[in-house]
């Protein structure tokens, strides 16, 4: 122990394993990446990785149901196994109590599992039983309502399973879509981000708060939510109490924009692959804004004649979300240090502003995601549209969206389950007046450009 | 430009003096988690966009660990050994 920490503090350069070793993203990364590997392994020695992939078909009656679990609870079990070994492998690293985390994600897997067997009842669109704002409202309900002990919080890993997600979503997107739709992802999320940080900037500034609150509530609102305010809060040397204003803010208007954007872009009859183009520049939060897309492509194709396809939900939220706003983190942090060095007062610490700061706090699971598409686009190409729809996709492509749909799940019932609207701190009138503003200038351009501008794009966008 | 170029530091600081090494700075990401409430509702402790910013006690700061300033203070390790 004395050896580890002598090393730790006194080395300037910390050993290249601890980092991937201790942040969940590269976890997310060599986890993702090693289900693709496995996955194509199987399906070169003709098999698949089905079996263990195994999600809940359609069912109508308690029968049905019934006769499904009683013939796939062996690899219910086996999945829940391989998952808790996987995760307890990454806890142990990044220095967590495997024991809490356990019994935690046991309990979140039988509540998973619950969710996704309601989704796949036959009516719960017509109820509007959508599993990622099922798992938002049961996670919302227990823990604000119920309680849970503390030691649970072990296992509500939000970020972790929406970024191993993220890297196996990445394997069931076509490399070629990210490159033609990149930039047009990253022209309107730019606008919108630039748009939206001035507004929130400059009121706060204007209801006289400080100029690094007001920068790190700015980028919570334009870039990619808390994990951006912190970012940011660190590049800025904000205050300690600036941090969990930009939290309080991002959680409430996330929570209400999940629920709000596929309600208005329902009313609206948006077709799915614009709807995920407004969620992905409007929404602040990675996790928050893939729940609302994937409820909104869950709506495809049925008795509410909403057009377009789930994927398609998925593919514009995730090109504008993370590669239009997610993957500039590094820089809007070196920039604001270097304003907060060259034009804001600092006498506290020292002038300088490390260039290093743009790959540090660059969020590597966007590796894997990248890869992953990389990957399958290279196994993929060379398939007839026949060979890939009747051997490809059922082999390859289909238990890996099912092993992403549980990752998403757990993701969605844990924001839940960690938001407890009684221990957010208390942000206080101007900064909530400024997040808001910014929030509404955010959701009115977001829907001018994912609709009038880009819509076209958005609503033919090729997913396969 | 020049002016701005200058503000840039393309190294890191020098061994010994960054706030990673100082007796103020605490960065467990368990702790920057407790600290913050709230902050894994939609973020994590340990994100790769945190890198290894942590909490100045003495400056009341949320700060880069490769930073530094004029009141570093040599971390004690055996305090911290004792405290861990």
């Amino acid at each position: 122990m004395e050896s580890k920490i002598t090393q730790e503090a006194l080395s300037p350069k910390p050993s290249i394993w601890k980092e991937f070793l201790s942040k969940e993203d590269w976890w997310a990364v060599w986890l993702g990446l090693g289900i693709v590997f496995v996955a194509y392994v199987f399906y070169l020695a003709g098999s698949s990785i089905s079996w263990i992939a195994v999600a809940p078909a359609k069912w109508s009656t308690f029968s049905d149901l019934a006769e499904q679990l009683s013939k796939n609870g062996i690899k219910y079990l086996a999945l829940l196994v391989a998952f808790l070994g996987l995760f307890t492998l990454v806890i142990s690293y990044i220095g967590q109590k495997k024991k809490d985390f356990i019994k935690s994600f046991v309990f979140i897997f039988i509540l998973s599992a619950i969710i996704y067997i309601i989704g796949s009842w036959d009516q719960a669109n017509k109820y509007n039983l959508e599993p990622p704002l099922l798992a938002l409202a049961l996670g919302l309900f227990i823990s604000n309502v119920i309680g849970l002990p503390k030691w649970l919080d072990a296992g509500f890993r939000v970020e972790f399973y929406i970024k191993l997600g993220i890297v196996l979503l990445g394997a069931t997107l076509p490399f070629t879509l990210i490159i033609w739709g990149g930039p047009i992802a990253i022209l309107q999320a730019s606008i919108v981000s630039i748009v939206t940080f001035l507004t929130i900037f400059f009121t706060a500034r204007k209801l006289g708060l400080d100029k690094r609150l007001a920068a790190v509530l700015g980028t919570g609102g334009a870039v990619c939510g808390v994990s951006a305010s912190i970012a940011v809060a660190g590049a800025v040397r904000a205050k300690k109490e600036d941090p969990p204003i930009a939290i309080s803010l991002v959680v409430f208007w996330a929570i209400i924009i999940i629920f709000a954007l596929p309600f208005v872009a329902r009313l609206l009859n948006l077709p799915t692959g614009i709807a995920g183009a407004w969620i992905g520049t409007s929404e602040f939060a990675d996790a928050a804004g893939l729940a609302a897309a994937q409820s909104y492509g869950g709506l495809a194709g049925g008795h509410l004649g909403i057009s377009g396809t789930a994927d398609q939900a998925l593919a514009s939220y995730t090109l504008i979300k993370v590669i239009g706003r997610d993957i500039w983190i590094g820089i809007w942090s070196f920039v604001l240090a270097l304003i907060s060095v060259t034009i804001w007062e600092r006498t506290e610490t020292n002038s300088k502003v490390q260039l290093g700061q743009i790959w540090w706090r660059f969020p590597k699971f966007v590796i894997g995601f990248l890869v992953a598409s990389i990957l399958t686009t290279l196994i993929v190409h060379g398939n007839s549209l026949q060979d890939y729809n009747t051997i490809v996709k059922p082999a390859l492509i289909t238990p890996i969206t099912s092993l992403r749909t549980w990752a998403f799940t757990f993701s969605f019932l844990s924001i839940g389950l960690t938001t407890r609207f009684k221990e957010l701190a208390g942000a206080g009138l101007k900064p909530f007046i400024a997040f808001t503003v910014g929030v509404i200038v955010n959701l009115i351009l977001g829907y001018f450009l994912s609709v009038t501008v880009f819509g076209d794009y958005w609503s033919n966008i090729i997913t396969n | 430009m020049n002016k701005i170029l200058e503000h840039i530091q393309f190294t890191q600081n020098a061994a010994g003096s960054q706030c990673k090494q100082c007796n103020h700075f605490e960065n467990d990401p368990d702790i920057i988690e407790k600290t913050f409430k709230g902050l894994t509702t939609l973020s994590s402790g340990y994100a790769s966009v945190r890198a290894g910013d942590g909490l100045c006690n003495l400056l009341n700061r949320y700060l880069s660990s490769k930073d530094s300033c004029a009141n570093f203070s040599p971390l004690n390790l055996n305090s911290q050994i004792k405290s861990r």
